[in-house]
Order: C-alpha cells, then sequence, then structure tokens
C-alpha cells in the first residue's frame, strides 16, 4: 500500500494503492453510479455502471475494479462517461418492467435514482421484453422475490456465499435468460437472510414483512440499537408518524441496520430486524394497582405516590428489585442510587435469557438482552453475581421478601401463585401488559428502547447512544424519570432530569464509564475504559 | 442418486488436477454428462459433496453452458446453429427439414430416443454457414441432400 494523488473530475485526491478508484470517490462524497459494487462483499465488476474515463486508457473502465496509481486522471461526469453509462442503464432497463407504481422499492430503488441522473428517457427499444417466471414469489420467511426485476448485480449470491456462507442464492442461466433463485427445492434458510433485500439496488427481493405497509417517502427515521441481544447492532428505526390512521396506529414500520464498522458492519440478524411489534401493541399505558373489584387504572403520580408508601412501610432489606438489562446505562444508575444506595433495598439481576446457549460466530449472542454488560459494570458485579432465576423464591423466602419490584422479567404463573402464599406483594415495571402486569398489585409503564434516549454497553464494552423515534405511549416514561419522581414522593433530594445528566452522574466515579462524555459519544459509540 | 464406480474415479482424477475445488467443477460435469448423457438434478448433490462445493454452484455452471444437458437427450444431439451467419445463410430452412425428417420440433427428441435436435450459438465455423454438430462432429455447408447422407450413415 502506498500513498499516491490522483485527480477525480479535476481536483486532487489523496489516497492509496489498496483503494479502488470508486471507493476513493465515495469516501471523498463523489457518487459514481454503482450497483454491484458493494462494500461489504467481493467485486464483481458486472454491472458496468461505474464507468470512468482515465486518461491514456483508450477505452472507459470500471472504477470498481481499477486501483488507484500516482498521478492516474479521472472522469467521471464527462460526456464520454455520461453517454456510456446511460447507455448501459438502457439496457439493464430493456427487460425491466417498469412496475414502479406496484413496486415495493419505489423511493428507495437504485434503477429510479440514476434514472433521474444519467437516464435514456424515452425507451428506444422496440421489441417484446423477455418475460421472467417468478413474480412476487416467497423464497423464504422473509423475502420476496420478483424475477423480472432483477438486474443480475449478484449483491445476494455473493451475500449468501461470503457473509451468511449459505449459498442460497444463485444466477441460472445466461445472458437475457439470467435469472436470480434459489436451488430447486431449496428455501432462503439463513439467520442473516432479510439483509439480501437491503442490499438488493432494486425491487426484486423486497421484505415480506414491510411490503405495502408504508410508502418509503413517508418514513422518518431515528438512530437507535437493537435491543434483542448483547452485540447491539446499530439500526435505525423508521417510523411513519404522518398516517397514524394507517395500520392500526402502529408507528414502527421496519428497522434497518445501520452501518458501524465495529461492530454489526452493513448487517443485521433476521430476530432482531423483526423483534419490534411489541413497541407498538400489548403496551402497559398507565399505572394500575390491584383493588377488589379487579384492576384500577391510576395516574402515573398516584401510582408511584402508592409505591412510595409501600416501600415506606416495608423494611428495606425485605425489598427486592429485580434489575433488567434492558433498561439503559443511565436507568441501571438511576436505580442502584435511588433503590441500593439511598433506600438499602435488595437489588439482584437475574440470569434469565443470559446463557441460552444460542449464538454464532458472527453476530448473534447468547445473552439476549441489549445491556447485561452495563448493569453489571454498574453495579460492580461479575456473571457470577447473577440470580438463577430458578432461585428466586428460595432468596424470596429465605430473605423474608414483602415487596419483589421486577422489571421487565416474565414471571411464570407458578412462581406468581408462590410469590401470593410467601405474601410477597409484587410491582411491576415494564413494557408491556404480560401476566406478571396482570397479577401485580402495582404495575408501572416503562417507555421502550424506540421512546427514549440512553446508551447501551454491548458485550465488546462498546457504549452506545440511542435516540427516540416518537414519544412514548400513555404514562410510560424511562426509569430515570419514573425514579426521580418516586424519590419526590419519598421525600428525598434525588433528580434524574436527563438522559444526559444521569450519564453525567454516572460517570463521575465509575473508572468504566469515566473517560466517556454523553454528548461526544458518536454514531459508532465508544469503548469503555479495558 | 449416488456416484457410480467409474465416476467416482474420474472424479478422483480430476480433482488432483485442480488447487481449488471450485476450479474441478466445470471437467467434473463433463465426466458426468459422458456417464448419463445428461446431468440429472438428482445426481448434483453427490457430486458437490464428492468435491466439496456448494451444489449451488454445480447447478449455476450446468445452466450457464448450453452443452450441459438438463434431461437426457438422444442418441445423436444435434446442435443446429441459429446465429448470424447461419441465419444470413438460412439455417431456417435446413431446420425446417430436420424438423420434418424427424418429425419433432426443435428441443424435442424423437420416441426411439435417437435424435435429439437443438438449436444453439455460433460453432465457429461460420464459413461453412449453415452448420451442424452431432455429437461433438461438425458438418457444414448444409443441404437437405446433405444431410439425408449424413444421417443415414449414423447406425
Ligand atoms: S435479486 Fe437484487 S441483489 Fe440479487 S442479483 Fe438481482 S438485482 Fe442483484
Ligand atoms: S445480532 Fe443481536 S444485536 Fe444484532 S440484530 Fe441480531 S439480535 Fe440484534
Ligand atoms: S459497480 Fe463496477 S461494474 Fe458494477
Amino acid at each position: 500500500m502506498e500513498k499516491v494523488t490522483i485527480t477525480l473530475n479535476g481536483q486532487q485526491i489523496e489516497t492509496t494503492t489498496d483503494k479502488t478508484v470508486l471507493q476513493t470517490a465515495l469516501d471523498n462524497g463523489i457518487h459514481i453510479p454503482h450497483y454491484c459494487y458493494h462494500p461489504g462483499l467481493s467485486i464483481a465488476g458486472n454491472c458496468r455502471m461505474c464507468l470512468v474515463e482515465i486518461e491514456g486508457i483508450p477505452k472507459l473502465q470500471i472504477s470498481c475494479n481499477t486501483f488507484c496509481r500516482d498521478g492516474m486522471v479521472v472522469h467521471s461526469t464527462n460526456d464520454r462517461v455520461r453517454k456510456a453509462v446511460r447507455q448501459v442503464l438502457e439496457f439493464l432497463l430493456i427487460n425491466h418492467p417498469l412496475d414502479c407504481p406496484v413496486c415495493d422499492q419505489a423511493g428507495e430503488c437504485w434503477l429510479q435514482i440514476y434514472y433521474m441522473t444519467v437516464g435514456q428517457y424515452d425507451s428506444r427499444f422496440t421489441g417484446n421484453k423477455v418475460i421472467k417466471h417468478k413474480k412476487a414469489t416467497p423464497i423464504g420467511k422473509w423475502v420476496m422475490l420478483d424475477q423480472e426485476r432483477c438486474i443480475t448485480c449478484s449483491r445476494c449470491v455473493r451475500f449468501t456465499r461470503e457473509i451468511s456462507k449459505t449459498n442460497e442464492m444463485v444466477i441460472f442461466n445466461r445472458g437475457d435468460h439470467c435469472e436470480i433463485n434459489t436451488y430447486p427445492g431449496r428455501e432462503l434458510e439463513n439467520r442473516y437472510s432479510a439483509n439480501i433485500m437491503d442490499i438488493c439496488p432494486v425491487g426484486a427481493l423486497t421484505c415480506r414483512d414491510f411490503r405495502f405497509k408504508c410508502r418509503v417517502w413517508y418514513l422518518e427515521s431515528a438512530d437507535s440499537i437493537c435491543p434483542s441481544c448483547a452485540r447491539g447492532c446499530n439500526i435505525v428505526i423508521h417510523h411513519n408518524p404522518h398516517r397514524p390512521h394507517k395500520r392500526n396506529g402502529a408507528r414502527v414500520m421496519r428497522l434497518k441496520p445501520r452501518y458501524n464498522p465495529e461492530v454489526n458492519k452493513w448487517w443485521l440478524c433476521d430476530d432482531g430486524r423483526y423483534n419490534y411489534r411489541f413497541i407498538d401493541q400489548g403496551r402497559l399505558r398507565h399505572c394500575s394497582v390491584l383493588s377488589p373489584t379487579g384492576r384500577e387504572q391510576l395516574y402515573l403520580d398516584e401510582g408511584l405516590r402508592r409505591l412510595a408508601e409501600l416501600l415506606r412501610q416495608t423494611p428495606p432489606r425485605q425489598t427486592l428489585l429485580l434489575l433488567s438489562a434492558h433498561s439503559s446505562n443511565e436507568e441501571a444508575f438511576a436505580a442502584r442510587r435511588l433503590f441500593d444506595q439511598s433506600l438499602g433495598c435488595l437489588c439482584k439481576l437475574p440470569d434469565e435469557g443470559v446463557f441460552t446457549g444460542d449464538q454464532d460466530d458472527f453476530l448473534i449472542r447468547e445473552d439476549k438482552h441489549p445491556n447485561t454488560n452495563g448493569v453489571l459494570r454498574i453495579f460492580g458485579w461479575q456473571t457470577s453475581d447473577l440470580l438463577p432465576m430458578a432461585d428466586l423464591l428460595d432468596f424470596v423466602a429465605q430473605k423474608n421478601i414483602k415487596v419483589l419490584l421486577v422489571n421487565r422479567h416474565e414471571l411464570s404463573a407458578d412462581i406468581l401463585g408462590q410469590l401470593d402464599q410467601l405474601e410477597c406483594r409484587l410491582v411491576y415495571l415494564g413494557t408491556n401488559v404480560t401476566p406478571a402486569a396482570e397479577a401485580a398489585y402495582l404495575a408501572v409503564p416503562l417507555a421502550t428502547f424506540a421512546e427514549k434516549e440512553g446508551t447501551f454497553t454491548n458485550c465488546d464494552g462498546r457504549v452506545q447512544k440511542f435516540s427516540p423515534a416518537f414519544l412514548a405511549l400513555g404514562d410510560a416514561a424511562p426509569e430515570w424519570e419514573i425514579y426521580s419522581r418516586l424519590a419526590q414522593h419519598l421525600g428525598l433530594e434525588q433528580a434524574f432530569p436527563s438522559a444526559a445528566e444521569v450519564f453525567e452522574q454516572l460517570r463521575t466515579g465509575n473508572p468504566f464509564f469515566q473517560k466517556l462524555e454523553f454528548h461526544e459519544i458518536g454514531a459508532f459509540g465508544e469503548l469503555g475504559a479495558p | 442418486m449416488e456416484l457410480t464406480v467409474n465416476l467416482k474415479s474420474r472424479l478422483d482424477e480430476i480433482k488432483r488436477k485442480f488447487p481449488f475445488a471450485f476450479s474441478s467443477v466445470l471437467p467434473a460435469i463433463h465426466a458426468v454428462q459422458e456417464e448419463f448423457g445428461y446431468i440429472p438434478l438428482e445426481i448434483e448433490p453427490a457430486v458437490a459433496r464428492y468435491l466439496a462445493v456448494p451444489q449451488e454452484r454445480i447447478r449455476e455452471v450446468t445452466t450457464f453452458y448450453f452443452m450441459f444437458n438438463n434431461r437426457s437427450v438422444g442418441k445423436y444431439h444435434i446442435y443446429l446453429c441459429s446465429n448470424v451467419s447461419c441465419w444470413l445463410r438460412n439455417y431456417e430452412s435446413i431446420l425446417a427439414y430436420l424438423e420434418k425428417k424427424l418429425n419433432i420440433s426443435a428441443g424435442e427428441t424423437t420416441p426411439d430416443g435417437r435424435f435429439t435436435i437443438s438449436l444453439v450459438e455460433c460453432l465457429g465455423m461460420c464459413e461453412q454457414a449453415p452448420v451442424m454438430q452431432i455429437n461433438g462432429i461438425s458438418y457444414g455447408d448444409l443441404t437437405p441432400e446433405k444431410i439425408d447422407r449424413i444421417l443415414d450413415n449414423l447406425d
């Protein structure tokens, strides 16, 4: 690798010999049209959209497979290049059905985008289009195939070969008989399958879950972190604030990967990508208390007043808070401050969903929480300090626990019954209506990750920030806000005004977080102290 | 479907010649076709396992080249060129004659399993157009009479 300077469209650019002309251009904010090139895959060089003129070489060259040399003079926008690229696009569109009005890719389709910039506006083709057989055919659990929209860029083929290593996608036949498909009798079946519809530049592969739910131009987005395992893949939440009357008020339309070179690169696993329904469905919206006539709904402050009363009446060592590794760093810190340090209650993090054994050597981690690492570090614990869920009842009996606060955990009917027998009052804090929430003496609604700001610490100790996509439903709120109000009812001078301020309190006194500044944690997150 | 002993030894020989498993796919498919006359879909998994490549990679190669048959063909497989030079020299009349003589259309096999007609791309003998090839042997400057002579001399 050598440092070199090339001239691209008259502009001098410093680059290195291990970079292609296309990479160099993209890194410097100059867009050269391309379909088959994807930074996460091997170079195929088959679409020919990235043609450029290089002085001294008579023919146009594909910039995705031409490496930079010192003094190279490249043109990507002159008439000769534009004309060639227009012709390439014209060929790519010859057998394309042009069914944008019924295509779910419309609005984020690279055929449309390049058509606007280099398109041959009037078709010169008078022959019959070659018709492909598979239209709107599911090829796996999540992906829908429309063969005739395919431009055979082979990105999906290379993904299943190089990334998922499962080889399902193949281009069969040759020339204009080319057809993208799975092997006869085989389904697209791997845990990263939906990535191929992200990287398909056109509408040949679309998402069965998202199809026709919402036109992409109605979507808004918020940067976030996948909460479904300890990897903490970077995502964007695409939501639909403009048409709440559609789809029964569901707000989240889809999750998409967000590039982070240190964590998930361009990818997401299917489990994480499609685990979003709980944000809109079956939510716990209000405080409620168990009364002789059933559940009675309370204003948030009335619920918290009653909780304060309960905590005051119970000796702190007989109060147990079961923490959740779905809580953000700030929330876990606020819980520690209030329950552990000020009130002196017992706090435990159960081992539920931590050692599932379900992991691979790519992204998926066996710990199905986004922040076990953070909670452990905030409380100064090791994984050996986790409370085995199977020992919960023994612990409650042994310590004579009279108030059990459960943060999000699901409790079995058996445990719920036994708690009753042990005369232990259950207080449930959570995002969704669950059997535990319905059986609890008091239920308090929490905001989901999509409704709050904060940070998670992933399995590698990377502290990553997420931002709210929309407001929380009903009275639900982040834990630090709930605990602030609870502290007031307890007559304590303790305030957790915002995620940023709680983080500030957290980092003073915790060596792992000390060097981090909430507002300076960038899009890729930052590692805590080793 | 299992590999025959003969095919296994052919594949062993092929594997020895190539540094990468994937390089052996093309010659291996040729060997399969010589063994069965076509590439049965059911044999692909066994071949793939034997070569240690994904079965998808075998299928993509067999469908790419026209000279690999995806179903069984007649004893004599007639390739008739349909590209520009042969078209200019009226291969269509040759095709019509062949179809009439054998009483099948292009792409079909005679009921007695003797002949299959396939339309193919350039066979590389444009100077003798129209051209056909039967089981690897090429014939140029075709006329109906010449076709009669060629076919009648096959056993
Ligand atoms: S289906 Fe999409 S990604 Fe796959 S080859 Fe076709 S255009 Fe490319
Ligand atoms: S690997 Fe983990 S963090 Fe990444 S998308 Fe899947 S569940 Fe989410
Ligand atoms: S991007 Fe260069 S040939 Fe496709």
